[in-house]
């Protein structure tokens, strides 16, 4: 029999390794029904938080949170990020502005809830809705639609007027699936700042500024660059820490031989 | 059998048609509620406002209510524990909700 390729270092011999070197780890089981941790309860108390208080967090603590951004792992450790911090009031406020007008242009003559019934308008937008969300059935999700109508008529905003900004732009060279390596990154940044007393959202309009030659410029966004997702920090108004209740998902398990589901 | 029928993939729902955008099904303890409003303040989707006379407010969702997510910050922010959302929205057709179960806190295993 002819010899087979070279045999990859298998678990045994990983085991065996340890053993050697003198480092032969124990497991440690964490006992069933035990308390959460630091890390489980700052997931579980994470809230996206749309009220901040005036007061700037400091600049350390948005270097804090971009340091635990940078050991985010990614796709074949390509890090296919880079951040634009905006502290600046007025820069906030005129970028809110701009993406409150793409809100205004996203829902006017298109969310025919808005509309009188019946009318040719409504008719018009009707048509137009259910056609462009055939193809964009993600982007025109019932629930964006009407968020976007939400800031056209002022009664929601884009950035929530939080003192800090951080977009995360990504690098469209990526390998792989790049959008969930921006994903992963920021949630670093969102669980970090949870963990400091920060409150944070992430602001997927934010893509607005893409659109935007002024803004690109402004920003410093170019090729192979795009914004991505923006989050937004601050100190968040009230204490949002109470656990809530969430509806469960099913899951598929197959474990000795067999399939379950379970919730 | 698909999870989703031909026409249900079909079938994108009508934004204004509450029976097909099923959105909030919020519910307020009204012994529990003390009218402080930072549940509005919390509300993404500012579907909540107070009412009533001074000194007994309460909180409730408004009548032309659009665009609860069930996120529950409501329900964090809540001091009394006086107000949460109890079901995820759900659509008729394409946006159909799968494979949820019931609403719970965060169980230990």
């Amino acid at each position: 029999m002819a010899e087979g390729p070279a045999r990859v270092l298998a678990v045994e011999d990983a085991e065996e390794v340890e053993k050697e070197a003198g480092h032969g780890s124990k497991i440690t089981v964490v006992p069933e029904g035990a308390e959460w941790n630091a890390v489980e309860q700052v997931m579980l108390q994470r809230r996206s938080i749309r009220r901040y208080k005036k007061a700037q967090v400091p600049a350390h603590l948005i270097r804090r949170l971009l340091e635990v951004a940078r050991f985010a792992p990614s796709q074949g450790n390509c890090q296919p990020w880079k951040f634009i911090v905006v502290r600046d009031p007025d820069m906030l406020r005129e970028m809110e502005d701009y993406c409150v007008g793409q809100c205004r242009k996203l829902s006017n003559g298109f969310d025919y809830a808005t509309l009188p019934r019946g009318s040719l308008k409504y008719r018009i937008a009707r048509i137009k809705a259910k056609l462009l969300g055939r193809l964009q059935p993600n982007l025109l999700h019932p629930v964006p639609v009407s968020a976007a109508t939400a800031i056209a008529q002022g009664r929601f905003a884009v950035f929530h007027r939080a003192p800090t900004l951080i977009l995360i732009l990504m690098d469209k060279r990526g390998i792989g699936v790049p959008p969930v390596d921006i994903g992963i990154c920021g949630t670093n940044i969102v669980l970090a700042a949870q963990s400091l007393g920060l409150g944070t959202c992430w602001i997927g309009f934010s893509k607005f500024l893409n659109e935007s030659r002024v803004w690109c410029e402004r920003l410093g966004v170019e090729q192979p660059y795009e914004v991505a997702e923006a989050i937004t920090v601050g100190y968040p108004v009230g204490d949002t820490t109470h656990l809530i209740p969430r509806e469960t998902h099913e899951i598929v398990w197959f474990e000795g031989g067999n399939k379950q589901v379970l919730y | 059998m698909a999870l989703l029928s031909s026409q249900e993939r079909r079938h994108f729902p009508d934004w204004d048609d509450p029976s097909q955008c099923i959105f909030h099904r919020v519910t307020v303890d009204l012994d529990k509620c003390d009218g402080c409003k930072l549940c509005t303040l919390a509300c993404p989707a500012n579907v909540l406002e107070q009412y009533g006379p001074k000194g007994r407010k309460k909180v409730r969702v408004k009548a032309d209510a659009r665009g609860c997510v069930s996120c529950n910050n409501c329900h964090a922010i809540c001091e009394n524990g006086a107000i949460q959302a109890t079901r995820h929205y759900d659509f008729v057709g394409y946006y159909r909700q799968l494979g949820r179960g019931d609403f719970a806190k965060p169980r230990m295993f």
